[in-house]
Order: structure tokens, then C-alpha cells, then sequence
């Protein structure tokens, strides 16, 4: 029998059609001609070959645009693969965009369970953990009033307070820890870490090369669309930074 | 290996028709709880800033009563008798089928920003917003009912058999609120041409004449026949009109023919719809 990976991707390729996406979006504005193909689709991602072991943290390192965020989006099952396969094992919580699913006509309790819904958490156990949220996001008494009363940073902290509830096997990270003030700031980073350390397997997009090789075991770099180095994270991360700082001498 | 007894959650292979529709029915029973909460939010977004609130859910079919008992009923002057009874039982039906298309049209397009950041079974949307349409229809039967303080003599017990026709015409709207839905994401362009295609619908349709009276001004045309059997709404309106205002049973045989024909619609857009949506949060 062969090992079951916590997460195993085999060549696998996300395109976006262009035809169809008449909004010029970040991504078009990036694009460059060698990604797409003769029928005008733009590969995000293109044949990636990933297996992350049990007990793994992946750092993915790479320039904007380069398919960090769209990788992030097929593990967590958002995009379906074009061209090869995904699997993940596993329940997964992706901390991505705080805030995703909130109704702003309903209040913190209501939109907690129903974002728990959404992620397809059991509302008996959604239901526990509702003063155990309220507490962490500290909204104080705005817990009973309508979402679209709160301040931008009393929104984000009752999102990453939902979306860190639960213990996930397979913990996606998008760059979250900016939420919120400098106190919450602290709390939510030592959650996180707190969750990645118990999680299965982590795959941590971020732009902070130094807390990702403190707290990383292995990382990725995307360019382009592929993986163009993998290996433990600090020599990784050591090579990328040194690549950056060359592009950046040459360009000035 | 521990992790050999999780489950997969990213990652199943794509399967033929049936086992594609088969999925997307479990997934819509596993998140039966999202479907509640959405239906729930829906209906309160409506009444959520206004002054009279969820009063409106009375209001506006008993205003659009009041309108067409004045204009249609008194102006033009139809020889009909109970001439509101005979409009309403129709025209509350028709309401709540254009709004509950034109609702399910926009259901999966608002939600880009869900989609976009948590994998969820993506045909609750239009599901959902058809229940929070058909949940206001069911206020809309309270100035339906109050008529019968002013037609006493049509009040029979058949009306209490209009579950059974609302189910029928329920089973319609669920193929082309699942259908609307996808398309609308692609073009646009959906939610304006079906605002007109539902007016024409509605006048080939037996709402403000009775079947009777549309058969005597198609008569000469045999295709527009055709068409008026073809017409599902044909034999749902003619059934409410049975209950309501004439007082008798309705074509229970006829009905059942409509309710079967829906089953193949339904099957076939559940599954163009599994099959549009992983474009969804690429396209929107």
C-alpha cells in the first residue's frame, strides 16, 4: 500500500480563460504572453508536483503573481484542477481573506453560524464555540448588534476568530497575521502558530521571508507559474532572498 | 499510517451524469444547515432597513391587488364575475415565479466573494433563494385570502389542496432557478432578457384571461395551441384558478403529468450546473 500524503499534488495546472473574464483584474495586467496558450487561456499554475508529508510546514515564497494565492485556493478545493490532480486529506481551515461569508444584516452570533455552515462545520459544535469566538474577537457588546455596525478591525478580528476556531488537519495561510490592532496582532500570531504547530500539514503563503524561516520545515518557490525550487526552507528562502536583492541591484 | 483513516477532501475524480448528480444531492443534504441560515438572512435582507419591515411581505401583493382590482377590474370593466378572485388566484402565483427567477438569476453572481474563499456546494444559492421566494409568496395568500370577506360564496375547501399545486409549479422553478442561476454568472445579459421573457410568458400564459378565453382568440392558430399545452404555467395557473375562484378540484391527473415532466429538467440542470461551477470563482 502506498503512503497516504496529507496533501499530494501531481502535475497539476490551474487556467483561467480569458474570454470569459472581461474584467481586467490584477491578473491580466501581469500576465505575459508565454502563459498563455493558443486558445487564449492563461495557465496561473502549470504542472506542479507536490507531496507534503504528515508534520510538514511549506513556506511558498514567490513574486506577485507568480500563482501563490491561486496553489493556496485549489488545495482548499475553491479552484478544480484543469490538468492533473489534487488530493487533500483531511479536514482543512484556510485563513485566506478574513470576513468571507459574513451577512452584514445579521448579527456576530448569526453570522458565526453561518459561516460555520458554510464551511460545513456541525452547528452543535459551531453552537459551543460561540462564547469561546466572541471572547477572542473582543467585540464586547457589540456581540448582539448587526455586523454592518462594526468598525473594519472589529470585522476582521471576529473573522479570524471564526475561522481559527476549529482545528483543522490541513491549515492553508494567506498572509492574515495583519489583523487588527498590535495587541490582536499578537494574539492571533501566536494562535496561528499555535494551530500550525498541531495541524497535520501547513502550507503558509507569505512575503515575511524572516517568520517564515524561523517557523517553516520546508519551502517552495513559485515563478511563472511553476515550482522553480524546493527544497528546507532556510537555504530556500536564503536563495531566494539573495535572487531578489540581485534583481533588485539590477534594476537600479 | 494515522492519516491513512482520514477522509479526502480535495480531490475526487469527476464522475459520469449520474454519479455528478447523486454528489451534488448528498452535498445539498449535508449542508441542509447553510441552506436554512441563507433562506433565513434572504428573507430578512428584504424587510432588514425598511420602515414597515417584514410588513411588505403583505403589503406589496395587496397593493398589486389593489391596482389591478381598479384598473383591470373597474376601468376596463370585464365581465367577469369575482373579478379580483379570478385575477389574484392567478397573478399571486405568476408573482411568485418571476420573482423567485429573477431572485435565483442574481443568488449565485452576489456571492463571489464566498465563493471565492470557502469550497461549498455552490447549488444552495439559487436553492436557498428560491425557499426565501416562496416563503414570501406564502404572506402574499394572506390578502388572497382576505377576498373571501368579500366573495363568501366562492370560499370552498378545495382551496386547502393548493400545497399540492404550489409543490408542482415549485418542482418548475427549481430546474430554471438552478439553470438562471449558472447562466447569469457567463452573461450578464441574463437577468435583463429574462425580466422580458417573463412578461410574454405571462400574457401567453392564462393569468388575466382564463384558458377558455385564450383558446378563443388562438383558435386560428393551431402552433399557438401547441404552445399554450406546452406551457407548464398553463396548467398550474388553470389549477389554482380551479381551487380559488371556482371552487372545484383541479386536474389532479393533468397536474401529476406536469410534476413528472419536471423530474428530466431537474436532473439535467443539476448537472450543467456541477458542471459550470468550478468556472465560478475563476470567471467572477
Amino acid at each position: 500500500m502506498s503512503v497516504l500524503y496529507p496533501i499530494s499534488l501531481k502535475g497539476a495546472g490551474v487556467r483561467y480563460n480569458m474570454q470569459l473574464k472581461r474584467k481586467r483584474s490584477l491578473r491580466t495586467s501581469v500576465t505575459k504572453s508565454s502563459r498563455l496558450d493558443d486558445k487564449g487561456h492563461f495557465w496561473a499554475l502549470r504542472d506542479i508536483n507536490l507531496e507534503v508529508q504528515e508534520g510538514e510546514t511549506v513556506a511558498v515564497v514567490g513574486a506577485n503573481g507568480a500563482g501563490k494565492s491561486t496553489l493556496l485556493l485549489m488545495l482548499a478545493g475553491i479552484l478544480e484542477p484543469d490538468e492533473g490532480s489534487v488530493a487533500v486529506y483531511g479536514s482543512i481551515s484556510t485563513l485566506l481573506h478574513v470576513g468571507a461569508g459574513f451577512n452584514s444584516e445579521l448579527n456576530a452570533e448569526e453570522n458565526i453560524l453561518l459561516v460555520g455552515a458554510f464551511l460545513g462545520i456541525p452547528s452543535s459544535v459551531m453552537k459551543k464555540r460561540i462564547p469561546e469566538i466572541l471572547d477572542f474577537a473582543d467585540i464586547g457588546d457589540f456581540a448582539t448588534s448587526e455586523v454592518r455596525t462594526y468598525s473594519s478591525g472589529m470585522r476582521a478580528r471576529l473573522g479570524f476568530s471564526v475561522a481559527t476556531a476549529v482545528r483543522p488537519d490541513v491549515l492553508l495561510v494567506d498572509e492574515v497575521l495583519s489583523t487588527g490592532d498590535a495587541a490582536f496582532r499578537d494574539k492571533a500570531r501566536a494562535r496561528i502558530l499555535n494551530l500550525i504547530q498541531k495541524a497535520r500539514a501547513v502550507v503558509y503563503v507569505t512575503h515575511d521571508l524572516d517568520s517564515a524561516a524561523s517557523f517553516c520545515t520546508r519551502a517552495i518557490e513559485l515563478e511563472g507559474g511553476k515550482i522553480v525550487a524546493d527544497g528546507p526552507a532556510k537555504s530556500v528562502i536564503a536563495a531566494y532572498q539573495a535572487k531578489m536583492e540581485r534583481k533588485a541591484k539590477g534594476s537600479s | 499510517m494515522a492519516n491513512a483513516s482520514l477522509r479526502l477532501t480535495v480531490g475526487r475524480s469527476r464522475r459520469g451524469p449520474i454519479g455528478t448528480i447523486t454528489e451534488t444531492v448528498k452535498s445539498v443534504i449535508q449542508r441542509r444547515r447553510l441552506l436554512l441560515y441563507l433562506t433565513v438572512s434572504d428573507i430578512r435582507k428584504d424587510g432588514g432597513n425598511s420602515l414597515l419591515g417584514n410588513l411588505w411581505l403583505v403589503l406589496d401583493p395587496a397593493v398589486q391587488l389593489a391596482i389591478y382590482f381598479f384598473l383591470v377590474g373597474m376601468v376596463l370593466d370585464r365581465q367577469q364575475p369575482a373579478f379580483a378572485l379570478f385575477l389574484f388566484s392567478a397573478i399571486l402565483p405568476w408573482r411568485w415565479l418571476s420573482m423567485a427567477l429573477v431572485s435565483a438569476a442574481k443568488s449565485v453572481r452576489a456571492k463571489d466573494q464566498v465563493m471565492r474563499q470557502i469550497a461549498f456546494p455552490h447549488i444552495v444559492l439559487p436553492i436557498a433563494s428560491l425557499s426565501a421566494s416562496s416563503a414570501s409568496f406564502l404572506f402574499g395568500l394572506v390578502p388572497l385570502c382576505s377576498l373571501y370577506l368579500v366573495y363568501p360564496e366562492r370560499l370552498t375547501p378545495w382551496i386547502l389542496s393548493f400545497p399540492l399545486i404550489g409543490v408542482v409549479q415549485l418542482l418548475w422553478m427549481l430546474p430554471l432557478a438552478i439553470l438562471f442561476s449558472a447562466l447569469s454568472v457567463f452573461f450578464r445579459d441574463i437577468s435583463n432578457l429574462l425580466a422580458h421573457a417573463l412578461r410574454i410568458a405571462f400574457y401567453i400564459s392564462p393569468a388575466l384571461f382564463s384558458y377558455d378565453r385564450i383558446l378563443e382568440i388562438l383558435e386560428k392558430r393551431p402552433p399557438a395551441r401547441l404552445l399554450l399545452d406546452l406551457n407548464p404555467m398553463a396548467w398550474i395557473l388553470t389549477a389554482y384558478r380551479d381551487i380559488f375562484y371556482e371552487g372545484r378540484s383541479a386536474d389532479w391527473g393533468a397536474l401529476l403529468g406536469v410534476a413528472l415532466a419536471s423530474i428530466p429538467f431537474t436532473l439535467v440542470s443539476i448537472y450543467l450546473f456541477r458542471r459550470m461551477a468550478p468556472s465560478f470563482p475563476k470567471v467572477l
